[in-house]
């Protein structure tokens, strides 16, 4: 495991400290000296990143293709000023060598190796125009092609750059190795990879957690704030779940492993982050195969014109600044799709990193698309809008008297929630907990998902045959008078309710859930400034539902709805209306799957969840689904005008080269600028409003 | 059969592997400059083929004759050729020499200081992991044997490798030999073809023989036969711009 902090001294970092640890949190995460082997070798052997350089050597290697760029671009400067003096010529030709060097030889041979692997793109387009602008004296035009190409490279380097900082920045955070308490209690530094489920982990203060785990253990606080954007650290003690990634800020931990080294909650999020930037959009893969064949029609058309516009206009000769070959290099030049090309993945990459920085885990650009169009949204209700965190307010009997046997009540009710992971049995646990109740003997429990759950309880000696669940289940379950109470109850007004029953006694729990503080705001942005329609699915009572409904001012709800009840209001309106579906527990995972978009809050930790949703909201906010789908909008946006500019300028200046009514070097200053142009619109994406 | 664990190592068994490693690797360190007497030969035909095309690009200009060229490049080939082995023969002894010295001392180090060679041999084990009773007992292992902890802190701590060098007349031999041959391959297209004969050759004996080096060297041959291209026209296009700027001031 890698210490933030030494602690040679048995320093033990106090809640005061939590300052300090946030700052070494930063430190670590920003810190360029500490770079690792693998961090090298993932890097693609970057210089930036080299173990066999010195740290100040390093400093070098940074945006070393800008530099490159900017410093040819001043020698281009330099070398078409001395080009209008005869005696300074000679300097002028030195500077285009230095040029055609510096810019040519790295675009050279990434042409030769593209052409290694039989494809033709832009990229041998633009080195094919820059060195046949030698054979015709224009080898000035042809150096301001490749400084031009050069800057535009760079730009799409920095974006990639970007977008892999994400990465590196949680990379940094995941310890390779983790202490291991073996079985004679010896503690022996593992690497994570080779620690199985089930092993003992030990995590100082001032460490990070490098596994998945459940404190078995010691109580703490930590630090998840590089992980979900969460900057209230979480306290933590015996028996809570702990991420792998997550500082551990105070006391020692003694935690047992949850989860192997490539299912951990990091590992999770970068694989999600890297399989985004993988994924490409329908555009993107269209314009990736386009590409090829209409590089190929460039080039071949150049060719013919080349070669045969003196045969058609026979005054027209083929060399010179107004024979064919010069119209043909403008031409090819003109009608390179460099803009098109770059158009499209810049804006999705930009899109997708930013918005990882916020915490919202897009599946790939293709998911922006279709939250683009998406007209109206489903929020499940019970953990998503509101804090999914019921409170037990009261126990009555069925006639609404309060109950004077609370204890034996509560024992069978949580001897039955205890199997359950339902927000209502966790509500019944919390409230036997605070009263000091144990959990009363159950056995023969049998589940009806969605429903409630029945078994038999020992209590005093007696074995009861007891159920508890909402109140139509336990409607189900009884006869006469009391069926007929609780079904009314069930239609009335009020507050969440559920009913227990033991042999023939009913009684009622009434319970209040709080509604996310930022659930109303939240509602009416995405109504009023998008205009999206909104809706409540959700397998609470209706009324329940409507309180809410009403409160947040939704546009259609649906309350009492069974798992397949959900699934068939999805498929209905993803199909009408591009649905897009918010949910946050294991039980929305169909509805997620089957939505048009399934957006999962807060979820990282389930498998399932991140598994079948096209967007992980990491950081437990609501308001990110509000800025998700201003970035889809923004992107498509952005995404369309820069297509509509890259096709006018190859439309506007291709044909007009090609008659010779426009020269060389402003095909060339429309062509790159259009290029530039395209890059610096798409980076705006990276700003996160 | 071919297994995961006989595929990695490659046929022999684990001992065999890590020999074989050590091998590679010894030429890997060693490696900015490539050893031996194949890395003198194409070091010296690129190093010839560049300068005779700075002196051949400047004679030109200068408006020597086709005989006095001739008859500088062929003064200059063999001054050249000699200095060249001359100098790889010498580079050689030297390393070689040192090398010798480093054993010398290290040998002295440790049948006189024994105690302060345990401290380094601690630190050095220390820092690969081992702690401890399993790092008393390493130390005490290679301590035992005089010879193998000699070899231990040659290669350990010097990061040196025995048997890894050749005799300094094999390598001074290698370059004279890259001379002889790109002087000879220069001639001869000069005589074919006068006014780009040379220069073409040059430019390309360059890109190959980097192009060689980086595979012999087991890097990327595309690249390095382009970036070798394009030091070398960089050079020519310096040198003969340069010169016609300075020249048109004595016109």
């Amino acid at each position: 495991m890698v210490p933030f902090i030494s602690s040679p001294n048995g320093f033990s970092p106090s809640r005061n400290n939590q300052y300090i640890m946030s700052k070494i949190i930063a430190q670590k995460l920003n810190q360029e000296d500490g770079i690792t082997l693998s961090e090298f070798l993932e890097s693609g052997h970057s210089h930036t990143a080299s173990p066999f350089l010195t740290l100040d050597s390093r400093k070098w290697a940074k945006n070393l293709s800008l530099k490159v760029s900017i410093f040819s671009l001043s020698l281009l400067i330099l070398a078409i000023t001395f080009s209008f003096f005869e005696r300074w010529a000679p300097i002028s030709s030195l500077l285009q060598v230095v040029i055609f060097f510096l810019a040519g030889t790295p675009a050279l041979i990434e042409a030769i190796e593209k052409l290694k692997s039989f494809k033709v793109d832009i990229h041998v387009l633009m080195v094919l125009a820059a060195f046949l602008s030698l054979f015709i004296h224009s080898s000035l035009e042809g150096a301001l092609l490749l400084v031009l190409f050069s800057i535009s490279h760079s730009m799409e380097h920095f974006v990639s750059h970007k977008a892999k900082s994400t990465l590196n920045r949680l990379s940094k955070m995941a310890p390779s190795t983790a202490q291991v308490i073996n079985a004679s209690g010896k503690m022996i530094e593992r690497s994570v990879k080779d620690v199985q489920v089930n092993e003992l982990i030990w995590v100082r203060a001032g460490e990070v957690l490098p596994l998945d785990g459940k404190v078995i253990e010691g109580t703490s606080s930590l630090d998840v704030s590089h992980l979900t954007g969460e900057h209230a650290p979480i306290s933590i003690s015996e028996g809570i779940d702990a991420p792998a990634g997550a500082l551990n800020i105070e006391g020692s931990l003694k935690l047992i492993v949850t989860r192997t080294g490539s299912h951990s909650t990091i590992s999770r999020i970068i694989d999600l982050i890297c399989e985004a930037n993988k994924t490409k959009p329908k555009l993107q893969s269209w314009f990736d195969r386009f590409g090829q064949k209409y590089s190929l029609f460039v080039i071949a058309s150049s060719f013919f014109f080349a070669l045969f516009l003196p045969v058609l206009i026979p005054s027209l000769t083929y060399f010179g600044s107004e024979g064919s070959v010069y119209r043909a290099l403008a031409y090819l030049i003109a009608a390179s799709p460099c803009a098109l090309i770059i158009a499209v993945p810049i804006a999705y990459i930009s899109a997708i990193n930013s918005s990882a920085k916020l915490g919202i885990i897009l599946k790939g650009g293709i998911t922006l698309d279709t939250l683009a169009k998406v007209s109206s949204v489903a929020f499940d209700k019970t953990g998503t809008l509101t804090s999914g965190e019921l409170e037990c307010l009261a126990i009555k009997d069925l006639q609404g008297n309060p109950v004077s046997d609370l204890d034996r009540i509560l024992a069978i009710a949580k001897g039955l929630e205890q199997h359950a992971l339902h927000p209502v049995a966790q509500a019944i646990i919390h409230y036997a907990d605070y009263r000091g109740i144990s959990a009363g003997s159950v056995s023969d429990c049998k589940a009806i998902p969605g429903l409630g759950i029945q078994g038999l309880a020992r209590y005093d000696q007696q074995t009861l045959k007891v159920a508890i669940g909402s109140l139509s289940y336990i409607a189900s379950l009884t006869e006469g008078d009391s069926k007929v109470t609780l079904e009314a109850y069930d239609n009335e007004p009020g507050h969440l309710m559920a009913a227990l029953k033991i042999e023939n006694e009913i009684y009622t729990f009434q319970f209040v859930d709080h509604l996310r503080p930022d659930a109303q705001k939240v509602l009416k942005l995405l109504k009023e400034e998008l205009g999206l329609k909104t809706y409540i699915l959700s397998g609470d009572n209706d009324l329940s539902v409507q309180r809410i409904a009403k409160n947040l001012n939704v546009d259609q709800y649906f309350g009492q709805l069974k798992p397949e009840d959900k699934l068939r209001l999805i498929e209905k309106y993803s199909a009408q209306e591009n649905l897009a579906m918010v949910g946050d527990g294991i039980n929305d995972t169909p509805a997620l799957a089957r939505a048009a978009v399934g957006i999962s809050l807060g979820n990282i930790g389930s498998h399932m969840g991140t598994e079948i949703s096209d967007v992980v909201l990491i950081k437990n906010d609501l308001s990110l689904v509000y800025k998700l789908f201003l970035k889809a909008r923004k992107t498509l946006k952005i995404v369309k005008q820069n297509v509509v500019l890259a096709g006018l300028i190859i439309v506007v200046i291709s044909i007009p080269a090609l008659f010779g009514w426009i020269p060389l070097w402003l095909a060339v200053v429309f062509h790159e600028g259009g290029t530039v142009l395209v890059g610096l619109n798409s980076l705006r994406l990276l700003k996160n409003d | 059969m071919h297994t995961p664990e006989t595929d990695h190592f490659e046929g022999n068994n684990p001992h065999e592997h890590v020999l074989k490693k050590k091998e590679e690797m010894a030429n890997e360190i060693h490696g900015d400059e490539l050893p031996g007497h194949l890395g003198a030969f194409l070091d010296s035909t690129r190093d010839t083929s560049i300068l005779f095309l700075i002196f051949w690009t400047v004679c030109s200009q200068l408006g020597f004759s086709f005989a006095q060229l001739n008859f500088a490049l062929l003064m200059l080939g063999a001054g050249w050729l000699v200095w060249k082995g001359a100098k790889s023969t010498w580079l050689a002894n030297t390393k070689l020499e040192r090398l010798h010295r480093i054993l010398k001392e290290e040998r002295f180090e440790i049948e006189n200081h024994r105690p302060q060679e345990r401290e380094e041999l601690e630190a050095l084990y220390a820092a690969k992991g081992f702690k401890g009773a399993l790092l008393e007992e390493v130390l005490d292992v290679l301590m035992a044997d005089d010879d193998r902890l000699l070899k231990v802190m040659i290669e350990e701590e010097m990061g040196l490798n025995l048997e890894n060098c050749e005799h300094p007349l094999k390598v001074g031999s290698g370059a004279a030999l890259g001379v002889l041959l790109a002087v000879m391959l220069l001639f001869v297209t000069t005589w074919l073809s006068p006014k780009f004969g040379l220069a073409t050759l040059a430019v390309l004996m360059i890109g190959t023989s980097g192009m060689y080096i980086a595979k012999l060297q087991k890097n990327e041959s595309i690249p390095a036969f382009v970036w070798n291209l394009g030091f070398a026209i960089l050079t020519y296009g310096t040198v003969y711009f340069l010169t016609q700027w300075f020249l048109s001031f004595t016109q």
